[in-house]
């Protein structure tokens, strides 16, 4: 049953999602007959989450913020152009997802790391580093430390394609169909992306995972 | 809970990792340059070429048919051009042959021109005046096998033009009344066409190198020919060709004129 119910978030939007895209499109047809303050909402709403997903794409906090900028400038360019064959979300994802894919196609030979300070209120990720440290009996700070390096190394050691895959599922959340949505591609090739990039972090994580 | 965390896997890690995320001051900071940046867009006007990039974007996804649609045009193109008969470069006699004609009847109603009326020029002179053909015969008398030919694509008239006769009609008037100014006046024009040399092939009046480097060593060695007069040096040049190159510079470190002196070395 469980099971089940994981699968089927997997492959198909969840209607909370669709709820949720009928009202980003309430919003742009506001944007889109004139009222420009109306593009905040949408701002405020997605913000934290575009900004994530480009943070992780690039493992650089200022290149993050620029990015993630560019992209709602260029979508509140576009906005006009929005039909709403796709949900906002999906739309602003792509846009976010096509401008990062092409900095770092870009600077690819110029890859430096500025990190985001682990959230200590967060409480899965204070679980998982009690369970790691308590077997080694190291300080909890230092090897958080040190696995965010190791953990944003293995993500750069990924193809653009993979990187963008395992970011937009396991650290976004998206189903198959969205992330396919948003990297134009089959859902087949999602899921063959996301089964080698699995295997890739599993082979260079395999010193803290713990079975 | 503790006991539930025991096992950490891949999925556990990365919620590790989803766990990093900036502080709440950094929003602010965004915010306020979204903010700019929103109102920069919104005054800077947008490029003419962007609807082209957008064009060029939505392109890049039919790059194969594309491409091969750019290639299959330009091969269509090429061979249409190559095969257009505009294209054929124009014939040697096509262009020159009427530019000939046309200078030659300019040359003789320029000389009818300058003329006076009553002058009465020789028979011989007027002949050759008056006929344009044997101007251009004259350009390349003795023409090599490159020659352009002349009589085959326009042959010689049999008998002169109107415009000829009418010219030498005046031409012999202007002889009668004042036959000093024609003479004057031909026979300038006479003599530089008897000087004119005949056109040679350009291949036969280059030296061979051999030849020249021959003639230096012996204006050296023999200094005493070069004074003498052309009969003269006729059989030494003969002799000269008789000796080798070899024999030559051997007679050169041989010989030694100093003053009034010549030094033979054995």
């Amino acid at each position: 049953m469980d099971a089940a119910k994981t699968l089927g978030k997997t492959l198909v939007a969840s209607p909370d999602r669709q709820q949720e895209a009928d009202s980003d499109m309430a919003v742009v047809r506001k944007v889109q007959a004139g009222d420009v303050a109306a593009f905040d909402q949408l701002v405020m709403k997605y913000r934290e989450r575009v900004y994530g997903v480009v943070y992780h794409l690039t493992s650089n906090r200022e290149d993050a913020a620029d990015l993630t900028q560019d992209a709602f400038i260029k979508a509140f360019q576009s906005v006009n152009r929005f039909q709403g064959q796709s949900s906002f979300f999906t739309w602003l994802y792509r846009i976010a997802v096509n401008s990062t894919l092409s900095h770092l196609r870009k600077s690819r030979l110029r890859t430096f790391f500025s990190f985001e300070k682990i959230d200590e209120e967060d409480r899965v990720s204070a679980e998982v580093i009690a369970a790691l440290t308590d077997a080694t009996g190291a300080d909890r700070e230092t090897f958080a430390r040190e696995l965010q390096e190791k953990l944003n190394e293995a993500m750069q050691k990924l193809s653009i394609k993979h990187r963008t895959v395992i970011t937009l599922f396991e650290i976004d959340g998206l189903s198959h169909q969205e992330i396919a949505e948003v990297m134009e591609c089959s859902v087949g090739t999602v899921r063959s992306r996301l089964h080698y990039a699995k295997q890739l972090l599993q082979s260079e994580l395999q010193p803290y995972i713990r079975r | 809970m503790n006991q539930k965390k025991q096992t950490v896997s891949l999925e556990d890690l990365l919620k590790v990792k989803r766990a990093e995320r900036p502080p709440a001051e950094f929003w602010a900071e965004f915010d306020r340059e979204l903010r700019a940046k929103q109102l920069a867009a919104i005054v800077t006007p947008r490029p003419w070429w962007a609807p082209f990039i957008r064009v060029g974007a939505r392109l890049s996804n039919y790059q194969l048919p594309v491409g091969a649609a750019a290639i299959l045009a330009l091969s269509l193109i090429t061979l249409r051009e190559t095969q257009t008969p505009a294209a054929r470069p124009a014939t040697l006699p096509d262009i020159a042959m009427p530019a000939l004609a046309v200078g030659a009847t300019a040359l003789t109603q320029h000389r009818a021109e300058l003329a006076p009326a009553s002058a009465a020029p020789s028979a011989k002179q007027i002949a050759e005046l008056a006929a344009p053909v044997e101007l251009a015969a004259t350009i390349a008398p003795g023409a090599s096998s490159h020659a352009v030919p002349l009589e085959e694509e326009h042959p010689e008239p049999a008998e002169p033009s109107p415009s000829a006769r009418y010219i030498a009609a005046n031409l012999a008037a202007a002889q009668a009344d004042d036959p000093g100014l024609m003479k004057q006046l031909f026979g300038a024009m006479v003599r530089r066409t008897e000087v004119r040399e005949p056109v040679r092939d350009p291949l036969t009046q280059v030296a061979a190198p051999g030849e020249t480097r021959r003639s230096r060593l012996l204006a050296t060695a023999l200094p005493a020919m070069a004074t003498t007069s052309d009969v003269m040096l006729e059989p030494n040049d003969r002799a000269a060709r008789h000796l080798t190159e070899e024999r030559l510079y051997d007679s050169i470190s041989r010989i030694g004129v100093k003053g009034d002196r010549v030094a033979i070395r054995f």
